[in-house]
């Protein structure tokens, strides 16, 4: 299985959110966005997409609630979404989530780990092919932030990843901020993280600031990338050349400066190899 | 692994992970093995991640509400899971319980556009800015 590589080069990218079109639009250096695909209709796209679009800037749809890491295998009117989405925008891969959103019912409201174990392995593997059939284009899985484990975990989220990575040919999206949450609230090293995931899947990388409340690190896309997961990120690049690595912010904008000088970091990262 | 198997491995999954969202989004115990603190951190985590998009959806009840914006909307989701129908229906839902509690001027109205200006953006800011996980 070897679809996974299909982003070609992406570059650096910002995460493209209605609240800083103008932002994203006008900022320089800015090689591709993503777009919560939950949050878009494919029919009738935001101007300001269009207008990168026509710049030639490659858009990737990012899902958050598919739950693909839930019992039920996922829903086809969500993967039917999801494509929609990518073939609207020319996208070169969709991405969503190792992560489960929903059960018993009841939505969650956000990403929640699943348990890493032979037997739920079986069920993402399957939950896999089922999305990667419905879609046009190769998907892309990204590692979760958590700040709980399962008690009942048997392998490490490299592992894990690596064996989905190897049954299905699903791309990674690797995010360091979750690397290093995991690491402060788990004790998982995210080096070894690094050396443990099959980075010839990369597809792209995420990287995002956070905050830290009473010794645990909450993974809020709403601050300044720490220089902790920047030198992940530089662990990262030693290992392999990302196609791409796109910083995230979901809230709390700052100024178009901050911006600016949050890219320039992480160019700089990328480049202390 | 065989069909069988991964029916009984999914239903297994199922009912774990219906325990485990029981326990984060509406008030069930938690389930044997798990750190408790950890998952009441998670439960606030969520709840905040909800007040965020539900801020975002209605700006007018965090003018209205001001710096108690964030109680009250943790004193309504805690133990409620998230309606059907996402965030505007969670959002409702919040007006309809701010009216019961005689915290509305009036009965809630429809949802007001999201604007940029600088006040309203420094509110939404302060209630965004921490904790959305």
């Amino acid at each position: 299985m070897a679809e996974h590589g299909a982003a070609g080069r992406l570059g650096v990218g910002l995460g493209w959110r209605p609240e800083i079109d103008l932002t994203v639009e006008r900022m320089p250096g800015v090689d591709f966005v993503e777009v919560i695909a939950e949050n878009i209709r494919p029919g009738a796209l935001p101007e300001s997409l269009r207008v990168l679009l026509a710049r030639g800037v490659p858009v990737i749809p990012h899902g958050v609630g598919l739950g693909i890491g839930g019992a039920e295998p996922p829903d086809p009117d969500r993967l039917a979404h999801l494509d929609a989405c990518a073939r609207a925008l020319g996208s070169p891969l969709v991405s969503e989530h190792l992560a489960f959103v929903r059960a018993g019912g009841m939505e969650a409201g956000h990403l929640l780990p699943v348990p890493r174990t032979r037997a739920a392995l079986s069920v993402v593997v399957e939950n896999v092919r089922r999305a990667q059939d419905a879609l046009a284009v190769p998907l892309a899985l990204e590692n979760v932030a958590a700040l709980f484990g399962w008690p009942e975990d048997e392998m490490t989220e490299a592992q894990f990843l690596g064996e989905l990575v190897e049954a299905t040919g699903v791309g990674l999206l690797v995010d360091v901020a979750n690397l290093y949450t995991n690491q402060v609230n788990l004790g998982l090293g995210a080096v070894s993280a690094l050396d443990g995931l099959p980075l010839s899947a990369l597809a792209y990388v995420h990287v995002a600031g956070g905050h830290s409340h009473h010794g645990l690190w909450h993974d809020t896309h709403t601050s300044r990338v720490p220089q902790e997961v920047l030198e992940i990120l530089t662990e990262l690049c030693a290992r392999t050349e990302p196609p791409g690595v796109l910083l995230e912010w979901d809230g709390d904008y700052p100024s178009d400066a901050v911006f600016e000088e949050e890219l320039g970091r992480i160019r700089g990262a990328m480049a202390r190899v | 692994m065989s069909e069988p198997s991964r029916e009984r491995a999914r239903q297994e999954l199922g009912r774990a992970q219906a325990e485990l969202v029981a326990a984060l989004v509406a008030g069930g115990e938690v389930p044997e093995g798990f750190d408790a603190a950890r998952l009441r951190v998670q439960e606030g985590a969520l709840i905040s991640k909800r007040r965020g998009t539900v801020a975002r959806v209605r700006p007018d009840l965090v003018v209205l509400l001001g710096d108690g914006f964030a109680a009250h909307f943790d004193g309504y989701a805690r133990g409620r899971p998230k309606p059907e129908g996402g965030s505007r229906a969670d959002a409702r839902d919040f007006a309809a319980w701010l009216g019961e509690r005689g915290l509305l001027p009036e009965p809630p109205g429809a949802a007001a556009p999201v604007g940029r200006s600088g006040g309203l953006g420094r509110l939404l800011g302060r209630v965004l800015g921490r904790g959305s996980g």
